[in-house]
């Protein structure tokens, strides 16, 4: 008994203490790390002023002439519908202002496909919103904290994006390979593609408006199975991003109703 | 005339003390021993948090590939090669929560992290390897394929959002495991050294000041 005091008494304060920051460390967790989020943007906020901008100039511009040329494409062939069938409703149209932040970090872990941007909260951003760059989609919201949010990448594996080859309006869904890169997975066995089509994102993606564009297909496997393959190259220049637009939107879904019609309540 | 004031005994003396002069901060041997093991745990703090903070960042030297250095796992073999397994591995939940919240929670670092932890300090180097930093290196670039190997399975099965094809999937996690993990081992233990070698001078001290 006396031994076992004695060894309480010796050791409470220890494991007093590992209780007490294994908590904090699990709060954080909890939290998705807003408070180090936080902390990271008030240390680099001071940097990134002094940090030049040099996106490589010729590739900015690429990419801007390839997302005009995928917008058009896409017109074409939405206008070629419209005038088909009369009464064509067009989803989306949250008309609010868009808000461009700097990307101040990148993902902490090469599994991941993230970055991290110095606008937040206070700006309005919520999670779900898109993420757009010179060249086309680039991600979306995941977190936010008051000054920084997260954002993850259409090259990351676990995000998945609806899209449509914008010829020949074939569907399929787009996901990162974890190194960086675009794969897009078929739905029909033959689908009616060749190298150097224009991606953009499908009418049935819940999570981003329609009609943006995305990339070009660089590759082709047809005979890869259980559904054809195709490597994607992505038009906003991934892995250099710099400056990014963060557009509303709001998911298209029974969830998002709601949460509509209560911003729209409380900003009357 | 005699002027008592200038040759007096009592005077030499306070001149003496005076140019005696006493740093602003005493060293560390006349600190309390409470108050040494508080700075301590800040200098552990901040050495922390630090790491965490660089994780994000990408400054010139340290990528390779689109691919930075591990820092937490840096810090977390600094701290647990001269300490007991319980340590490491409770640190190693530590650093791995805090690497889910920087992150995405799923699935958590904590796993692979614990078990880097307890093998670190299970590694007995005084009794190996002599030389420092050239066995920090060679620790930290062991540690970051075991991590990264854990990291890998525990992807393989908590992996719910591969639906239309999980091979390809899985295929695509081979493939990139290969070519992430060389590379994110040889920047870990080139950079490993910066964060081992002040951290270990600091509880060398500590540790000696204490016997004492």
């Amino acid at each position: 008994m006396f031994t076992i005091k004695r060894w309480w008494e010796h050791k409470a304060l220890q494991l007093a203490f590992l209780g007490l920051i294994l908590g904090g460390a699990w709060t954080l967790k909890e939290t998705n790390g807003e408070l180090l989020m936080e902390l990271y943007q008030s240390f680099v906020s001071p940097l990134t002023t002094l940090q030049s901008s040099n996106p490589t100039e010729n590739r900015v511009r690429d990419a801007k002439l390839m997302e005009l040329q995928t917008r058009i494409v896409e017109l074409q062939t939405q206008n070629q519908r419209l005038q088909k069938l009369l009464g064509y409703v067009e989803k989306g149209g949250t008309s609010n202002r868009p808000v461009v932040a700097r990307v101040v970090g990148r993902s902490a872990d090469h599994w991941w496909q993230q970055v991290t941007v110095n606008r937040g909260a206070k700006v309005g951003i919520k999670p779900g919103f898109v993420v757009k760059a010179e060249g086309g989609l680039v991600g979306l919201v995941r977190t936010v904290t008051p000054h920084t949010s997260r954002i993850l990448l259409i090259s990351d594996a676990t995000s998945q994006v609806g899209v449509t080859i914008s010829r020949t309006a074939a569907k399929g869904i787009l996901r990162g390979d974890y190194s960086g890169e675009g794969v897009l997975e078929f739905y029909e066995k033959v689908p009616n593609i060749k190298i150097g089509d224009l991606v953009s994102t499908s009418t049935y993606s819940r999570k981003f408006p329609p009609g943006e564009p995305v990339g070009k297909i660089k590759s082709l496997d047809l005979k890869k199975l259980p559904a054809p393959l195709a490597k994607v190259e992505l038009f906003p220049p991934i892995r250099y991003l710099d400056w990014v637009t963060i557009y509303p939107h709001v998911p298209d879904n029974l969830e998002g109703i709601p949460n509509n019609s209560n911003d729209n309540q409380s900003n009357k | 005339m005699k002027i008592s004031g200038f040759f007096s005994a009592k005077n030499l003396n306070s001149t003496k003390k005076y140019q005696q002069s006493k740093p602003l901060i005493p060293p560390l041997k006349y600190w309390y021993p409470w108050s040494r093991q508080g700075l301590n745990w800040v200098i552990i703090f901040i050495s922390v948090l630090l790491c965490l903070l660089m994780s994000p960042t990408r400054f010139l030297g340290m990528e390779l590939l689109g691919i930075a250095p591990n820092w937490a796992l840096i810090w977390l073999v600094a701290w647990s090669v001269k300490r007991p397994a319980i340590s490491g591995a409770f640190a190693g939940i530590i650093m791995g929560l805090l690497q889910d919240a920087l992150i995405s929670p799923h699935p958590s670092h904590t796993v692979s992290l614990a078990i880097v932890g307890i093998l670190t300090s299970r590694l007995q180097k005084h009794r190996f390897i002599q030389e420092d930093f050239i066995s920090i290196a060679l620790i930290v670039f062991i540690m970051v394929l075991i991590s990264n190997t854990v990291f890998v399975v525990q992807l393989f099965f908590t992996n719910n959002s591969c639906k239309p094809n999980c091979f390809q999937m899985i295929e695509d996690i081979w493939i990139y495991y290969q070519r992430s993990t060389l590379s994110s081992a040889i920047l870990s233990s080139l950079w490993a050294p910066v964060v081992y070698y002040p951290l270990n001078h600091w509880w060398q001290k500590i540790i000696k000041l204490t016997r004492n």
